[in-house]
């Protein structure tokens, strides 16, 4: 069993989280802020302030430093050593074949004479994961493993993240505010919000849930839709919202298929006529509803496709573009910008 | 004044500077790593302390430096026991009095390299299971390499033109204890404008070439 119960005050922020799980994966999802990369920094054992208990496989750590703690932390940026190659940071955490394996697993052979400073950012953190799985942890830490990891290599990670557990008996521990990276990589999820878990569970019931649900409009994902694959071609997945919007998404090898999709209203464009030649695979008609004027920017509801959407504008926009209430409006929204929550 | 006086006394300088740089490299780092990463008790007033030399009359630190030494007092009958004699007016009081000198430029230095290295890091070997005095040798020491080096360089280039303090502590003997600014300001003395001239060329060169000796090195390691 794995499992933190931990309580701070840091500054204005209150931490007091508590979970525990029986499988090799779990997740820490929250939006930024919500105290998922400080709790993992405590059961590191880096994190002197947090009090409380970090429990792996039974044994209570929090008595131990870092060094003796043996759980692999992989930071957001990898912070690999910038004055070592490649195998000079694997090297520093051990030699063997568990440093061997995760080399070869993770593809970096090509890569092991690079200095870490010319390593790309996919490269780095497949790096840092490799030195984390080198030192034999018996908990890895994964704090937003695939963040700055472009979407074709995130195909290939993905399953070496999902085998981890089973193939190097390693289990692992995931930060993230992507819905989607924690239905393919954890069989458990804890929801932070404000340095509390507000859920915790099976990963695909709690993402349907209330408090899944106010984490993802805290992340900024204001249009939220139910969807179904009706179609899939070589990276992109074409959806059909429950109220019969057609949209086209990126996809990405290894991921379930989407049954909620979100948008984010800054990541909408709007146009006043119909474009030509236009990268955006969705491009759909629509009529203004309302404006709500918020503080330096307009948000603009419109009924487009089937659905109510939310786009944010600046005010310039509105203006060049005449919307009003009432007035015809073209919704440009790229293939990217679609995410997947469950 | 010969060439051979000028060599010796270029030699004497320089080891003396060595010697001065050496005796401090070790507490000068150690100062400025727990100055840059630990909290305690009166650290402002260690800081300050640390500075106090830089901005001191030179001579009125060649005074307490003295008074350090003399064998009249506690510490400078245990260098006396030491040394097997008198170290007041030898080549090392001269090399103590440019350690004294040099010291808060390491310091300050060391400070600054350590404070610009990323805790994260640290944490990071400490996590993989690094022992404190492997993650200081093998993590924070070769990032900070590059601000010690300048720290380091400077003090040495610092001890290389010591004046006031030594004057003090070790006189002005030639061939002893006559470095090259006290042999400069000996030939102005005597209207010797030539030779103090020839003598600071030297100097002016042996600094040049410690600077820009360490910022070649540095160069030709980070490449």
């Amino acid at each position: 069993m794995t499992s933190f119960d931990l309580r701070a005050r840091l500054g204005g922020f209150l931490l007091e989280a508590a979970d525990s799980w029986e499988g090799p994966s779990a997740a820490l999802f929250g939006a930024s802020g919500s105290g998922k990369s400080t709790i993992l920094e405590a059961m590191a054992g880096l994190r002197r302030e947090v009090e409380g208990s970090v429990v792996v496989g039974g044994e209570d750590l929090h008595a131990l430093r870092p060094a003796k703690r043996r759980l692999g932390w992989v930071p957001q940026d990898a912070s690999l050593f910038p004055h070592m190659t490649a195998r000079g940071n694997i090297d520093f955490a051990g030699r063997g074949e568990a440093a061997e394996r995760a080399i070869d697993a993770l593809e970096l052979r090509p890569l092991l004479d690079r200095r870490a400073s010319a390593l790309s950012g996919g490269e780095r953190q497949r790096v840092a994961i490799a030195r984390a799985l080198a030192s034999r942890p018996r908990l890895l830490l994964l704090d937003e493993p695939l963040a700055s990891v472009d979407r074709p290599l995130r195909a290939r990670i993905v399953p070496f993240l999902q085998r981890i557990p089973a193939d190097l008996g390693v289990p692992m521990l995931l930060v993230s505010h992507d819905p989607h990276e924690v239905l393919a990589l954890a069989s458990h999820v804890a929801v932070l919000d404000r340095g509390r878990v507000v859920a915790q569970g099976d990963p695909r019931g709690i993402f349907a849930s209330a408090a899944a649900l106010g984490v993802l409009e805290a992340l900024g994902a204001e249009n939220l839709f139910e969807s179904k694959v009706v179609a899939r071609s070589s990276g992109v997945l074409s959806l059909e919202t429950a109220r019969g919007c057609r949209l086209e998404m990126a996809s990405v090898a290894g991921f379930p298929d989407p049954a909620r999709v979100a948008v984010r209203a800054e990541d909408i464009m709007l146009a006043a006529h119909p474009p030509e030649l236009v990268s955006a695979q969705n491009i759909l008609a629509g009529d203004v509803l309302a404006l709500e004027p918020l503080g330096d920017h307009v948000y603009v509801r419109i009924a487009g496709g089937g659905e109510s959407w939310v786009a944010k504008v600046t005010p310039r926009a509105v203006e060049r573009l005449s919307i009003a209430p009432g007035r015809p409006v073209h919704l440009l929204i790229k293939a990217h910008a679609i995410h997947a929550y469950a | 004044m010969t060439a051979s006086d000028a060599a010796h006394v270029t030699l004497l300088t320089l080891r003396i500077g060595a010697v001065a740089t050496l005796l401090i490299l070790v507490p000068a780092v150690a100062l400025g790593y727990a100055l840059a990463r630990r909290r305690f008790p009166g650290r402002s007033l260690v800081q300050a302390a640390v500075s106090l030399p830089m901005v001191l009359p030179p001579v009125a630190v060649g005074l307490l430096l003295l008074m350090f030494l003399s064998p009249r007092g506690a510490t400078g009958r245990v260098l006396q026991a030491v040394f097997g004699g008198p170290i007041l007016l030898t080549w090392w009081a001269a090399a103590l009095a440019a350690a004294a000198m040099s010291f808060p430029l390491l310091v300050l230095g060391a400070q600054q390299a350590f404070a610009a290295t990323p805790r994260r890091l640290e944490n990071v070997a400490r996590t993989l299971g690094a022992s404190p005095a492997r993650v200081f040798l093998q993590v924070t020491l070769p990032l900070s390499a590059r601000g010690l080096a300048h720290g380091l360089t400077f003090a040495f280039a610092r001890a290389l033109g010591e004046f006031g303090a030594t004057a003090i502590v070790a006189g002005r003997i030639p061939g002893e204890t006559e470095t090259l600014s006290l042999a400069i300001y000996g030939r102005i003395e005597a209207f010797q404008h030539g030779q103090a001239l020839a003598l600071s060329a030297i100097s002016i060169a042996l600094a040049f070439v410690s600077i820009a000796g360490a910022e070649m090195f540095l160069r030709r390691r980070d490449a």
